[in-house]
């Protein structure tokens, strides 16, 4: 089977490729081009995205040459499978053509892109994008010589303060384990040196973590834990001592988890990562984020809420208020189910395309259909409160509705009110025939029936 | 452990078991103070990070997520950038778009007890609570100037004056469900007045003006000043017409 020699990946409904735990992107090269140059039946797969991340290579097809949604069409190649990474050759030649990459991925006997396969294969990437080959190049090295896989394939690395660390010598926590199985834990002494001895390990991992950004950038794995560690026993601690009322303890507790900080998105476009197409993948990273916080929020929100919780998502990488903006406006382009909305006050709402006018529109005219409502209409207020919006936000739903021939409006002393428009219903050549079922006929009844 | 019979070892059995407990209280003690102890270096260590190391951390992607787990669990503000000079002379730099983003997110957490509008005054106190590790005190001034610079993404916030006080709405009037529950209050008497809004709803003075001013802006309310009681009456003809109140009071 040539058709799937490399692996298949996920993506998004807006088209972002889906990241596992832990995985970062990169780097992102716009218009790359697959290919194997050793076997040319093997299908070529053309100008397309080409997407770093700590794991794998992500080869995402173009959006705009591929008529249909063909996320099945995004494949994949794992770090762990490459084998090699050739190293440009500059030449006569090259100065032409489109900067390559080369490298060798392991392969099954079929052909198949596998970690530790037992032939082997070269692929080629062509870059025909305007970056520049050497950075990609060196990302492309700095990726595979991390093996950041690694740690996420064997699990969970041992915990700080497990029994592992005691910590003397500084030594790292994995290779002291058979020196704690050594020392038995007898009686309650035991216990008390157990529990001493992990305090003070723990004291000296901080020590050494924090003292230059290196050294934490080593200890980073370690440091996550520690910090979750302390993050259960604080929130679980003040849970199982609810009777001791120590307010320092639920402030701090209370800090923690008022917060919006969260680490919701671990990979954030970046200007670096992304570089040209920067404003585009964001919009769709947008796009994926926003469909949680809409859901909750009863499918609109405040694009000002949005640019606090996209950001807080991003922790560091903060996104400038017209990037967010630049991001919303392209979604017009991309098939997502959110949209942007302006409403004249100059008041920005990003919503749910199915929570926008069609929607609204039926709730409308059932509304309005209502026997009280065919008597006497309704008025914002009422709208409001049946379809439990703020009424500055009905009135806009009920002019829209107006300018789309659904409702009619009365002006009297009393404000605005809509009726449903039943001009529609009336036929020009005779005014008198009432067509059964109609809202003509529903108008009829209910006013009659009031007599 | 041989068991001795009689009072005696009964009581001693009791005496041992709590001396037990009151060691293991002890120790649970111990060791919930030392934990917060190392919780609180943790936090300053990180704090001190992300302002010393902003760009480094930003280089390295792999890095940078982890830093922000730490960041998150512990619960420290990540972002935490000095005004510096630039920032104050030119609004350059990432101070204020970071304090932005602080500023919404308070508005955010408190929008359930105010309903989206909050004292500026207030605003800063939890702010300089919140960026306590920074030795920079947030000014009203700052604060001002970070929602300038949100004002790309539409008019959905802004800084209102009542009185002397300038109050921070971050809900736009046409997400605002606060004028709901006035109507509704209303509908009992047709017409509502801002003490009775505050005292049943609980809300502050300044949530109820605002939202009886939009309400009158919007043309759902009429005034009047007029009555025995010298107190403003928001009437509402939309809730129930007023020709029906009319015709119940002269009958």
């Amino acid at each position: 089977m040539a058709g799937n020699w490399l692996l298949p990946a996920e993506t998004t409904t807006s088209g972002r490729p889906v990241l596992r735990p832990g995985e970062v992107e990169f780097s992102l090269q716009p218009s790359v081009d697959l290919v194997n140059e050793e076997n040319p039946n093997f299908p070529t797969f053309k100008s397309g995205l080409l997407i770093l991340t700590t794991y794998r290579l992500l080869w995402l097809p173009n959006p705009e040459s591929t008529t249909s949604p063909s996320s099945s069409a995004a494949v994949s190649v794992p770090l762990a499978a490459v084998t090699h990474i050739f190293q440009s050759k500059r030449s006569i030649k090259g100065m032409f053509a489109s900067p390559r990459v080369r490298f060798q991925v392991s392969v099954t006997p079929e052909g198949r892109v596998q970690e530790r396969g037992s032939k082997s294969m070269v692929i080629t990437l062509v870059l025909r994008g305007k970056s520049d080959p050497d950075s990609f190049l060196g990302k492309f090295w700095e990726a595979w010589r991390g093996k950041a896989w690694e740690g996420s394939v064997s699990g969970s690395v041992e915990g700080v303060e497990g029994p592992g660390s005691l910590g003397d010598g500084g030594g790292s926590s994995s290779s002291d384990t058979g020196l704690a199985l050594k020392m038995p834990v007898v009686g309650v002494s035991g216990i008390l040196r157990k529990e001493q001895e992990m305090w003070e390990s723990t004291d000296k991992s901080l020590q050494d973590a924090f003292q230059d950004l290196n050294a934490l950038m080593n200890k980073a794995k370690d440091m996550v834990m520690l910090a979750e560690k302390m993050r259960q026993k604080l929130l679980s601690g003040s849970n199982s001592q609810a009777n001791v009322t120590n307010d320092e303890e639920m402030g701090s507790k209370e800090e923690m988890q008022d917060w919006l900080l969260s680490v919701g998105i671990v990979s954030p476009v970046t200007k670096e990562s992304a570089g040209a197409l920067y404003h585009q993948q964001l919009s769709r990273q947008l796009a994926d984020f926003v469909k949680i916080p809409l859901e909750k929020a009863g499918g609109i929100m405040n694009l000002i809420d949005i640019y606090c919780l996209f950001n807080r998502a991003r922790g560091t990488e903060l996104i400038s208020p017209d990037d967010l903006l630049r991001a919303c406006s392209l979604w017009e382009k991309f098939n997502v189910p959110v949209m942007l909305k302006k409403f004249e006050s100059g008041v920005m709402v990003i919503q749910n395309k199915s929570h926008s006018d069609e929607e609204v529109f039926s709730r409308i005219r059932s509304l309005v259909q209502k026997p009280d409502a065919l008597q006497t209409g309704v008025s914002a207020t009422d709208a409001a409160r049946t379809l439990g919006i703020a009424p500055a936000m009905a009135k806009e739903h009920l002019l829209a509705a107006e300018s789309k021939g659904f409702l009619c409006r009365d002006v009297s002393p009393d404000g605005f009110r809509f009726y449903v428009n039943i001009f529609q219903d009336i036929d020009p050549n005779d005014e008198y025939l009432v067509k059964e079922y109609g809202v003509y006929d529903a108008w009829i009844r209910a006013t009659i029936a009031s007599r | 452990m041989r068991r001795r019979a009689g009072i005696g070892g009964l009581q001693n059995a009791a005496a041992a078991r709590d001396q037990y407990r009151l060691l293991g209280e002890n120790v649970a003690r111990l060791r919930t103070d030392l934990m917060k102890e190392q919780l609180s270096t943790f936090r300053s260590q990180l704090e001190d990070f992300a302002r010393k190391h902003k760009n480094d951390i930003r280089k390295n992607p792999a890095f940078r997520s982890q830093f922000h787990e730490m960041c998150a669990k512990v619960g420290v503000d990540p972002l935490a950038s000095n005004k510096g000079f630039w920032a104050e002379l030119l609004g350059i730099g990432d101070f204020y778009y970071e304090l932005g983003v602080q500023i919404v997110d308070v508005c955010l957490a408190t929008r359930p007890h105010n309903g989206g509008l909050i004292n500026l005054e207030e605003l800063c106190k939890l702010l300089s609570q919140r960026r306590k590790g920074a030795r920079e005190v947030v000014s009203e001034d700052d604060c001002l100037r970070a929602i300038g610079k949100l004002k790309v993404l539409g008019s959905g916030f802004e800084v209102i004056t009542v009185g002397k006080r300038k109050l921070v709405r971050s809900v736009p009037t046409e997400l605002k469900k606060d004028h709901n529950e006035i109507l509704e209050l209303s509908q009992a008497q047709g017409f509502v007045t801002g003490e009775e809004v505050e005292r049943r709803l609980s809300w502050s003075t300044g949530r109820a003006t605002d939202a009886l001013e939009t309400l009158l802006d919007e043309g759902l309310a009429m005034i009047d000043e007029g009555h025995r009681d010298g107190k403003r009456r928001y009437w509402f003809p939309c809730v129930s017409s007023v020709s029906s109140f009319v015709a119940s009071e002269t009958i």
